[in-house]
């Protein structure tokens, strides 16, 4: 089934064109990396389809239903949550309430506890305000606040961007067990191995548009596009 | 030689008019707190409680009735102004904000002055409180203990909320990142519209409240405003304990201080906002309380 369809999509920031022609499919519990380099648009595909940056021209289909014009909250409650780039916990709202939050505004919510179950460094943190944290900490409280709602649809946003190499391998097996489930996945990466490593499937875009799409053993193969488009080696990305 | 029951007298005086500073600030902090807003209308909704008040008093003699009415009608012009227009420039910086709600203050008070004249308004407190409070060598009428009281009752009643509830989660994420609430399904417009509902309902308390206390007349707004902005300021943009601690600290030390400095009332406010933006600029506790 498919989960989510982006058809000729467009988007800008103000005056300037951002996606061309975009095109992109997600079936039920798929695993997809979105790769290129900074600033090739992939943040902003992310954001496009969660209604955060409008589209002007094309189509964003979820579950079959047409959710382009949608409110970002809107789209939200229909199960498409989002960790972004910087995390963006509530800095002043403690763990614990970061995840509380998170659950009420879910029509179909899973347990608090059962967060620090698959978190468990968080356990010890439940009163520690989100300011508090440290980098991988909040990277943890924020996949954990994106699935405490349950999504079907999750969108990471670089979920490995500045964390320590020992806090990447935790992250690494968390997402890993995550992907497992009834979710389908969505994911931006600049570390080439974490997002070959966890993804099936691979769409390549540069300057907003695709470039590529294949299975991740495709692209392994292909040291042209990591060369081109990722700026990586073969050898680096096996 | 001043003596102890003078000083006394006007230190329960300026807790007085610390409380009823802190009634008008909390609503425009709150305002300010969450959405960012400067609502120089603020002073304008405080001026329409009042008149409500005075009016319902009249009508049905009920003083609970003049109060409800004071904060429901007053929160619905809040409510029909924040989604009506307001809405419509929250991104655009307060300079765009403080001049549509100065809009508000001329609209608002030439349409009071159309219904309800010119002439100065007057209304007397319930004979429930014709009584004193003993406090030591003073005593504070019993209207004005029930507006000591009252702003207690706000102020625990709003970090009850904001500590405790799930709207006040949702409140104190929304004020760090709306952004982000709206990505993990906040509507945000309307809980906005919400907050400007509450904060322009805690200005209709705080006029109705204030009716019994003062001749009210349409120009009661431009000097609430301005006190709200002062204590606001003084206190910490958006923080409640702060409006709180700021507000008191003003009404006492004015009050108190007009003992040896005749109009020293009138001076404290300002000289402490300009000693508080020079020394800590961001007010004595700035921010949202939790947030």
């Amino acid at each position: 089934m498919t989960v989510l369809e982006l058809e000729d999509v467009n988007a800008y920031y103000g005056n300037s064109h951002v996606l061309f022609d975009l095109s992109m499919r997600l079936e039920q519990n798929e695993v997809v990396t979105l790769l290129g380099r900074n600033g090739a648009g992939k943040t902003t595909t992310l954001r496009t389809i969660t209604g955060t940056v409008p589209r002007r021209e094309g189509r964003i289909e979820y579950l079959g239903e047409d959710i382009s014009d949608r409110s970002v909250d809107a789209i939200s409650k229909m199960g498409i949550k989002m960790v972004v780039e910087d995390r963006r916990v509530f800095p002043t709202l403690t763990v614990v309430e970061n995840l509380q939050l998170a659950r009420d505004l879910s029509a179909d919510p899973r347990p608090v506890e059962e967060m620090f179950d698959i978190f468990p460094v968080l356990d010890d943190l439940r009163q520690n305000r989100g300011r508090n944290l440290s980098g991988g900490e909040q990277q943890m409280l924020a996949v954990a606040r994106a699935l405490i709602q349950d999504p079907d649809l999750l969108l990471l946003d670089e979920p490995t961007e500045g964390l320590a190499p020992v806090i990447v391998q935790d992250l690494r097996e968390v997402l890993g067990d995550v992907v497992e489930r009834d979710v389908t996945v969505l994911m931006t990466e600049q570390n080439v191995d974490f997002a070959l490593d966890l993804g099936e499937r691979a769409y390549i875009i540069d300057r907003g548009a695709n470039v590529w799409e294949g299975s991740i053993p495709e692209l392994r193969q292909r040291d042209d596009l990591l060369d081109e488009y990722l700026s990586v080696g073969a050898q680096e990305a096996d | 030689m001043v003596s102890l029951e003078l000083v006394a007298s006007q230190l329960t005086t300026g807790l007085v008019i610390g409380a009823r500073l802190f009634l008008v600030a909390v609503g425009l902090s709150l305002i300010f707190g969450v959405m960012d807003v400067l609502n120089f209308a603020h002073g304008a909704l405080f001026m329409v409680g009042s008149y409500t008040a005075i009016a319902v008093t009249d009508a049905t003699g009920s003083f609970l009735l003049a109060i409800g009415a004071g904060i429901l009608l007053v929160g619905v012009v809040g409510v029909i102004i924040e989604a009506g227009f307001i809405r419509r420039v929250y991104d655009r910086g307060h300079l765009d904000q403080l001049l549509m709600t100065f809009a508000f203050v001329l609209i608002i008070t030439d349409a009071v002055r159309l219904i309800f004249g010119s002439d100065q308004k007057t209304m007397a407190s319930p004979d429930l409180f014709n009584f004193s409070v003993p406090l030591g060598v003073a005593s504070i009428p019993g209207y004005r203990a029930f507006i000591i009281l009252m702003s207690l009752v706000v102020l625990g009643g709003i970090f009850a909320v904001l500590k405790t509830t799930g709207i006040g989660r949702l409140v104190r994420a929304t004020s760090s990142d709306r952004d982000m609430a709206a990505l993990l399904g906040v509507n945000v417009p309307r809980l906005y519209t919400g907050v400007f509902f509450v904060g322009a309902a805690l200005a209709g308390f705080g006029g109705a409240l204030s009716a019994p206390l003062t001749s009210v007349t349409t120009s009661i707004g431009d000097r609430a405003v301005i006190n709200a902005f002062v204590i606001a300021v003084i206190g910490g943009l958006g923080s409640f304990g702060g409006a709180f601690v700021g507000a008191m600290l003003v009404g006492v030390l004015g009050a108190v201080g007009s003992i040896w400095i005749d109009g020293a009332q009138d001076v404290v406010p300002f000289l402490a906002m300009i000693l508080v933006l020079v020394l800590k600029p961001e007010g004595l506790f700035g921010g949202l309380e939790g947030s």
